[in-house]
């Protein structure tokens, strides 16, 4: 974690434009956003995708940071773009429902080499509801205080608590099977 | 700035159940986010940090340009603000500057009366008022001093009556 000294300084470094200060950016938040990514797609390409996703964007709306906790920001802009990602696979899943026939054998195979390559852990994360998993990320991942989450999911820090505990507490059920 | 680290879960829990309660669930979190560090997620491959970091190069002068044209669009707008402000502001001062407002009299006397140097002899009217004046103070001397010889009182009615006849022609006109 960077102290906050250096992360201001990195900040005008990158608001100035300056590509040595971006990539110390990216050094620092790289592997937790990569981590929060995959934890939610369960898809190495796709983190991927959104990982170089995330980091365009943070150097087109680095001007449009005003202050207050980076983390949060850089989250919140992470959360976005899984969203979206999320969206276009429903749209992909319905064109591919309509040529289910056709691909069915296709994703057998694919599915099967996801499965080799995940962990446990994932395999049970995706036992959670969405919104659930995502909240349990991204307390993870993004180190974030339940007062900074709350305010980044626009909801009460009770509900945000209530939410974190009961998918926790599901997890750690479904880990120590 | 690690904000997670510095939070007091327990506290927190506290705010919405008894210390019991919140003990339990601490621990619960605690006892996850333990899982999840045992189960690490794999991290970005050195070829996508690099290929980010290009991306990102790449990208950097088309963000300083774009930078730059808003730094420039902002100037213009200021400048733009600015001079109408300035003409506001001018025309607002203008207004309130008391001019010396133009005189205009409103006068039944026409105004070459006012510009006359000899008034008797530039207006005809006073002209022949005050020739008949002058004339009616002849004729009432020559009554006083008895020049006339007819009888006064007679001619003292004429002259009355004379002088209520000019006074009414007089501002007939």
């Amino acid at each position: 974690m960077a102290k906050s000294d250096d992360l201001a300084r990195l900040i005008i470094g990158c608001k100035n434009g300056d590509s040595g200060c971006f990539s110390q950016v990216v050094d620092i938040y790289a592997s937790r956003c990569y981590g929060y990514f995959y934890r939610l797609t369960g898809n190495n390409d796709a983190s991927d995708e959104l990982l170089s996703e995330l980091f365009v964007k943070l150097v087109e709306k680095i001007g449009s940071y005003k202050g207050g906790s980076f983390e949060s920001w850089v989250f919140k802009i992470a959360s976005n773009i899984f969203h979206d990602h999320l969206r276009s696979k429903q749209r992909q899943k319905k064109l591919l429902d309509a040529r289910k026939g056709q691909l069915e054998s296709e994703i057998t195979e694919l599915k099967q080499a996801d499965i080799e390559q995940i962990d446990k852990l994932q395999i049970q994360l995706s036992k959670l509801d969405a919104d659930t998993k995502e909240l349990v990320m991204l307390r993870f991942y993004s180190e974030l205080s339940f007062k900074e989450i709350a305010a980044m999911r626009s909801e009460p820090i009770g509900t945000t608590l209530a939410k974190l505990h009961r998918g926790v507490k599901k997890l750690r059920e479904l880990m120590e099977r | 700035m690690n904000s997670k680290n510095e939070e007091n879960l327990k506290d927190l829990f506290e705010k919405f159940m008894d210390a019991e309660q919140a003990e339990k669930r601490v621990e619960d979190i605690q006892k996850a986010e333990q899982i999840l560090r045992e189960h690490p997620a794999p991290e970005p491959d050195d070829m996508l940090i690099g290929n980010i970091k290009a991306e990102i190069a790449m990208r950097l002068p088309a963000r300083r340009a774009y930078v730059f044209r808003r730094k420039v669009y902002k100037a213009a707008a200021v400048a733009a603000a600015v001079v109408v402000l300035a003409a506001v502001s001018t025309r607002l001062f203008e207004k309130d500057v008391v001019e010396p407002q133009r005189v205009a009299y409103a006068s039944l006397i026409p105004t070459a009366i006012w510009e006359s140097e000899d008034i008797t002899t530039d207006d005809v009217d006073l002209a022949i008022f005050t020739a008949e004046v002058e004339q009616i103070e002849d004729e009432v001397l020559a009554l006083q001093f008895g020049e006339d010889g007819s009888n006064g009182e007679r001619a003292i009615s004429e002259l009355e009556m004379e002088l209520v006849e000019i006074e009414s022609d007089f501002w007939k006109e």
